[in-house]
């Protein structure tokens, strides 16, 4: 069995009071909310901070669907310590942003979901075949570049790690242009969620690590719809090996007269193929001025399919990853299509 | 063609296994009527198929694994005042049942309640020694090994009431906790106390059990693999579902018959059943030992996380026939259950892949990666086939020829190659 290092755990009770124990602990400090990511990876020695301040007790982010604001504009505000089970429960969300509840139901096992949070999986680590592994098999293969090391083992030629984003909610988030509301100890700061994720397997956050995910701010559901279909080898349990976040915004005013609802604007989000939310403009550009015909979606699906590069670090042989593309992103647009009818 | 092709029981197969129970066409029956194959294999509609396997499995290994010529199993047991009765045997329970096979066994044996037998295993301080939980060995072999144990103290016991009853020994009956005249039931005693006159007459009652088996019919080199002292057979109907667009099947029902000689505890032979189609599925669906060619021949999937066994959501709905044709050489007629299911259902699910989509899979894990290439092929116009394109090259020895037992001898090999050899230079030179 593996064990946790020895640690020291702190509850603060505000927002504040978290933010000055971070500014104690130093660079060996960090956040834990659910802790379905972090203590696994303390138990493999892939994160060894020496403090561990939990979010659990700050009132402003914690969870229960009190928390999930509905704003005069009819956008949402969800605290990013709302569990996972909270979220895809929540009434709220379902109504208004169906595809977040979607994704949040389709993490990992309901046990894991009771624990993890909204926050712990927009910030999820990257994963990777050659990462996510005890000290001991890391050490006997060298270690690579994320920890301990200095090579890539997915490409070893590779200046950059190659581990993988595998977060399930946050294509969705970067699909519907959510945002994301940061408190760090200079104030606080909103990054849409397109920009809070870097392409590099080790930077993969443009949070600062002093920083906390306080709230993501869904936009208002007018218009739009969207849906969030996953790859992965069980129907539970598994990360994915594929997401596929689609999003479209039906022309205003159009109804389902003779002429037919057209797309206005739409976005494909990839998960599980790089090592941030990869979204595929292409895709989106394919659908606009269409009403999602057969002929739209193959092109989006080709589209989506070009650019996406799986390399050979999750489950799955990653040529069949990367056909797979085509395939399901045809069926979340399809998916979408039924919706509209 | 399957049915045609059954051994006969009680037989001699060609490399001399001696067969004895021979339940695998009654098998086949249940699956086939169980599932309506008549009515679905080639019928069912594109991307949904059927398919049958049938298998057969030692009842543990005729020889030891560590070569020597004890016995195999050991039991001993001890029959107290009160009229209880403990059992001990080195035999370990893994969750299997092994532990309730050794108290209803030496219930029967003596008339009890299998509540009434007390069973130590598993502590080398205490029990002889059992070879272990593993081969599919242990409902035979502790079984027989009770069996011995249980009808010694019962010849003793029976030999003591019997002079108290004024019986001859022959009408001593041993049923419900009582040792009576098989003739006047009411006419008897109970079973403690024939056990308290059985120990006043001649010490503690307490008696050994073994067993060992028998040598095998075949005595050429390599008669040593594949016997056992019984076969058991299964056969199993699957179903599956497979998306064409990525290849991924899905199995959402499998019908499974096993041939069990006799179900001794009839609960545990159905979980076994079900287990080795859950284990079955895992193997013909995800399980995989895979190592990195490119990197060192490290492991590809070094640990639990990666190595994906079905969940819930995989397992399939199961139907489950207990078929019991009893074998001689079983414990009541006993055989395996506990690893001889799990073998039909990899080539099940297999032909039921080739029923729904025409494509074959000659390796497990059956993947959506290798569904999809076959598929693909296939859709080119050839082969569509994935899976060891040869078999491996192996450096074959000098044949040995054993004639079947239906061409006389006696399991002895005549004369191998070489003497074939010298027997065809004979004829040369006479011709």
């Amino acid at each position: 069995m593996l064990r946790l290092p020895s640690f020291t755990y702190r509850q603060p009770k505000t927002l504040k009071e978290a933010l000055v124990m971070k500014a104690d602990a130093g660079p060996h400090g960090m956040y834990v909310a659910g802790g379905t990511d972090l203590y696994p990876n303390m138990k493999r020695r892939q994160q060894d901070p020496k403090t561990v301040i939990s979010l659990m007790g700050v009132p402003e982010l914690r969870a229960s669907d009190s928390r999930t604001v509905e704003r005069s504009d009819g956008g949402t505000v969800l605290g990013t310590c709302l569990t996972l089970t909270e979220l895809s429960d929540s009434p709220t969300v379902r109504r208004t942003h169906g595809a977040v509840a979607d994704a949040a139901a389709l993490v990992s096992t309901p046990l894991l979901r009771n624990m993890g949070t909204l926050g712990g999986n927009l910030c999820l680590d990257t994963r990777c075949n050659y990462y996510d592994q005890t000290y001991e098999w890391r050490k006997a293969i060298d270690f690579c570049m994320k920890k301990d090391g200095h090579i890539c083992w997915v490409a070893p030629s590779s200046p950059r790690c190659w581990a993988v984003s595998s977060s399930d909610v946050a294509p969705v988030m970067v699909a519907l242009g959510a945002e994301y509301l940061l408190a760090g100890p200079a104030g606080e700061r909103v990054v849409p969620a397109a920009r809070f994720y870097y392409n590099d397997g080790i930077n993969y956050l443009t949070k600062q690590p002093d920083e906390i995910l306080a709230s993501v701010r869904l936009p208002p559901a007018d218009g739009w719809d969207a849906v969030y279909h996953k790859l992965r080898r069980r129907g539970s349990f598994d990360f994915p090996v594929l997401g596929v976040a689609a999003w479209v915004r039906w022309q205003a005013g159009s109804g389902k007269r003779e002429a037919g609802p057209v797309v206005a604007e739409a976005r494909i989000v990839l998960g599980g193929v790089a090592s941030w939310p990869q979204e595929v403009p292409e895709a989106g550009a394919a659908l606009v001025g269409t009403d999602l015909s057969t002929e739209a979606i193959a092109a989006a699906a080709e589209a989506a399919y070009r650019p996406a590069k799986p390399l050979d670090n999750t489950d799955f042989d990653l040529s069949w990853r990367k056909q797979m593309t085509r395939v399901y992103v045809t069926r979340a647009l399809e998916d979408l299509r039924q919706r509209h009818r | 063609m399957r049915l045609k092709h059954l051994v006969p029981p009680n037989s001699l197969t060609a490399n001399w296994l001696r067969i004895g129970s021979m339940g695998l066409g009654a098998c086949i029956e249940k699956v086939v009527r169980g599932s309506g194959w008549r009515d679905k294999f080639r019928k069912l509609p594109a991307g949904k198929g059927i398919g049958l396997a049938c298998s057969s499995y030692i009842t543990g290994a005729g020889l030891p694994i560590y070569w020597n010529a004890m016995p195999h199993s050991g039991v001993q047991l001890k029959c107290d005042r009160g009229g209880g009765v403990t059992v001990f045997c080195g035999s370990t329970e893994i969750g299997q049942g092994s532990d309730s096979i050794l108290a209803t066994i030496v219930a029967e044996v003596l008339g009890l309640d299998p509540c009434d037998v007390v069973v130590v295993t598993g502590d080398t301080d205490l029990t002889p020694v059992d070879l272990g939980s593993y081969s599919s060995r242990v409902t035979l072999m502790t079984g027989n090994a009770a069996i011995q144990a249980a009808e010694r103290a019962r010849e003793i016991i029976a030999r003591h009431a019997a002079r108290k009853l004024e019986l001859p020994v022959e009408r001593v009956t041993f049923a419900a906790a009582r040792v009576f005249d098989a003739a006047r039931p009411e006419h008897g005693l109970s079973f403690a106390e024939a056990v308290q006159l059985a120990e006043a007459a001649e010490g503690t009652v307490g008696t050994v059990g073994s067993y060992t088996p028998e040598p095998s019919a075949g005595t050429y080199r390599g008669a040593g693999v594949g016997p056992s002292p019984a076969y058991s057979y299964s056969a199993c109907v699957a179903e599956v579902d497979v998306d064409v667009a990525t290849g991924i099947v899905r199995v959402p029902k499998i019908w499974i018959a096993h041939d069990v000689g006799r179900a001794i505890n009839a609960a545990t032979v159905m979980g076994q059943i079900e287990g080795s189609v859950y284990m079955g599925l895992g193997e013909a669906l995800m399980e995989e030992m895979a190592y990195r060619g490119n990197r060192n021949v490290v492991h590809k999937i070094p640990s639990l996380l990666e190595y994906k066994s079905p969940t819930t959501l995989e397992m399939c709905d199961v139907v489950t026939y207990v078929v019991e044709d009893p074998d001689p050489n079983g414990p009541f007629g006993a055989k395996e259950c506990g690893q001889g299911p799990l073998l039909p259902v990899p080539p099940a699910v297999a032909n039921a892949v080739y029923d729904a989509i025409g494509v074959r899979i000659d390796e497990v894990p059956i993947t959506p990666e290798k569904v999809f290439k076959a598929l693909k092929a296939k859709g080119k116009g050839e082969e569509g086939r994935v899976g060891p394109k040869t078999f491996p090259e192996i450096p074959w020895p000098e044949p040995t020829r054993v004639p079947p037992p239906w061409e006389g001898g006696d399991g002895k090999p005549v004369e191998g190659g070489k003497g074939r050899q010298r027997a065809a230079k004979a004829k040369a030179a006479k011709g």
